[in-house]
């Protein structure tokens, strides 16, 4: 078993630490603790060995030095509580040989070997105690008795404890790991296999990673199950924005400034915009869209941009309605204003502009 | 003469890819792929520029950034990544990185930043730019200087053109200043970047046990 450990505090010490060493593991104050050893220490002088016991172990010297030390401490102790010797002698026989049981795992693992040795010394020093008769003892013995059942029963308690705990985290960790395989699963080892399918399609290619990239990235660091859209302006998009590219094979790069549910006005930014988006994607003739979310606590803002050819307004055919009617038209009755600027050769940026609802 | 630069990323594919990309444009001297090797490479190398992933096995970029930057003030870091995470750039930021690039990059853009970045200026992606727009927009201030916690309109402006997707050249000719302004506008946002008390820039340094 591992023993607890500490070191002796070289700051605080009087002698040589032990009791400040203690009181640090413990996080209790060192007086108190020294005020333990000073009384122990009036019980025949058992404080002043158990001191040097601890001494020992802390530094590391051989556990045995400082067993038997603790082992006279105690012996000490029981004496000037008004033991027999006899008694003594047995509880210490006992105590010896539960050290010596638990120095070799015997009741913490099940698996671990029994330590003979160990529970002949108790044996021994049950048979001590017990038998030596006398006042005292008769007091004592059912006592020691069933103080060493506890002593062999407490640690077998802890032990199985720990080990309900330590299952109940593998398990938490073995469903979380799950989780993860069937979202790898679902989305990266599926797009992987369409990869390589279609891997003389460069733009295929390209679109399936930058889909799969971005579906990633929301689960990872944005925390947003996939599919849910609704729940923001950016997710919703970024959903967008992955349609656009799987269409029409352009890139669409997405920068924001702030976030905010969709609700009604908000919604018409969201396919105004993706008309935006895609009307950059058929007729600009570039392979990437630039697209910035702003959002201020009064006005939701969206702008859509591309370095593509640009054109002349007043030289759209009146029956292209997706300009009029899908952009300004479903902003201006969302009570928001759109703006498209360009010249021909000079690119296009459609400007999306909401107030939030009073919310 | 081509810029040295030094390649700190964990994975060698990625690293693979950014050699065969920036071709012979720089002459990236080294590589390393943990904050360790990174720091004791940099020092014996002292390269013009440091390109710099965010996360890396033993900790983050920012943990080179400071182990490096009190020897060699002359070598410049560009952070390259494809942490979408807010509060992960501005770390890097915050600790003296020069800009922050995403890894989807083209090698003639990365060659750019890089000529950018050992020429002392800021490069800003459009992530970016929504990024420290986000992060100066509200919130309280913790005190301390209010020039540097607050963003002037023109800052603000060329921010938004930058996450618009502009480029300098374009924000200069649309609000009629020369690069060089746009230039010294966007190092002014990265020095309150750096400086700044701000709650929000305060909270993510502090996370990240930059203060």
């Amino acid at each position: 078993m591992p023993l607890p450990t500490f070191a002796p505090s070289s700051d605080e010490r009087v002698i040589a630490g032990v009791c400040a060493g203690i009181a640090q593991t413990l996080a209790v104050d060192p007086t108190l603790v020294r005020l333990v050893f000073a009384l122990l220490a009036l019980a025949g002088g058992a404080g002043i060995i158990l001191y040097l016991a601890l001494w020992a172990y802390s530094r590391k010297m051989s556990v045995w030095v400082a067993a038997v030390l603790a082992l006279v401490a105690g012996s000490l102790l029981l004496g000037a509580l008004g033991l027999s010797d006899r008694s003594v002698l047995g509880i210490a026989l006992i105590a010896a040989g539960l050290a010596l049981a638990w120095r070799r795992g015997g009741s913490f693992r099940p698996d671990a070997p029994l330590s003979y040795g160990g529970v002949a010394l108790a044996a021994v020093g049950a048979v001590v105690l017990l038998s030596g008769g006398g006042t005292s003892s008769a007091v004592l013995a059912p006592g020691a008795v069933a103080g060493a059942l506890l002593l062999i029963a407490g640690p077998l308690v802890w032990r199985l404890a720990l080990d309900r705990d330590a299952e109940r985290t593998a398990r938490i960790r073995s469903d979380e790991r799950s989780d993860v395989a069937a979202r790898v699963h679902d989305s990266v080892l599926q797009t992987l296999a369409l990869i390589q399918r279609h891997a003389n399609e460069p733009r295929r290619v390209a679109s399936l990673a930058r889909r799969q990239e971005r579906e990633l990235r929301g689960w990872l660091y944005a925390d947003q199950p996939i599919g849910d859209e609704s729940a923001s302006l950016v997710a919703a998009l970024s959903a967008a924005a992955g349609d656009v590219e799987d269409l029409h094979g352009v890139r669409v790069e997405i920068a924001s400034a702030g976030d905010c549910p969709v609700d009604g006005p908000v919604g018409a930014v969201v396919l105004a915009a993706r008309e935006a988006m895609t009307n950059a994607a058929k007729f600009a003739g570039v392979e990437e869209i630039d697209v910035y979310v702003e959002v201020t606590d009064e006005e939701v803002s969206v702008f859509v941009r591309d370095r593509g050819s640009g054109f002349d307004r007043s030289a759209v055919p009146a029956d292209r309605r997706g300009l009029v009617e899908s952009i300004e038209g479903r902003l201006e009755r969302a009570g928001g204003r759109a703006a498209v600027v360009t010249t021909p050769g000079g690119g296009t940026e459609v400007e999306l502009h909401v107030k939030r609802s009073a919310s | 003469m081509k810029r040295r630069v030094v390649l700190v990323d964990d994975h060698d594919l990625f690293l693979a890819g950014v050699r065969a990309e920036l071709g012979d444009r720089v002459d990236v001297v080294g590589q390393a792929g943990t904050v360790a090797a990174a720091v004791a490479l940099i020092k014996e190398l002292d390269p013009d520029v440091v390109l710099l992933d965010v996360h890396l096995p033993d900790g983050s970029g920012d943990a080179i950034i400071n182990q490096v930057a009190p020897e060699r003030p002359g070598v410049r870091f560009l952070a390259l990544s494809v942490s979408d995470a807010a509060e992960d750039v501005i770390a890097v930021i915050r600790a003296g990185a020069r800009g922050y690039v995403t890894k989807t990059i083209s090698g003639e853009e990365l060659a750019a930043a890089i000529e950018q970045v050992a020429n002392g200026d800021a490069v800003f992606s459009p992530r970016l730019a929504g990024f420290v727009l986000d992060a100066f927009r509200a919130g309280d201030r913790v005190g301390g200087d209010a020039e540097l916690d607050e963003l002037t309109p023109r800052e603000r402006e060329v921010l938004q053109l930058i996450a618009r997707g502009y480029m300098y050249k374009e924000i200069a000719a649309r609000l009629h200043l020369s690069v060089k302004t746009v230039e010294s506008h966007v190092s002014n946002v990265l020095r309150k970047l750096q400086l700044s008390t701000r709650h929000e820039l305060a909270r993510w340094a502090t996370e990240h046990r930059l203060i």
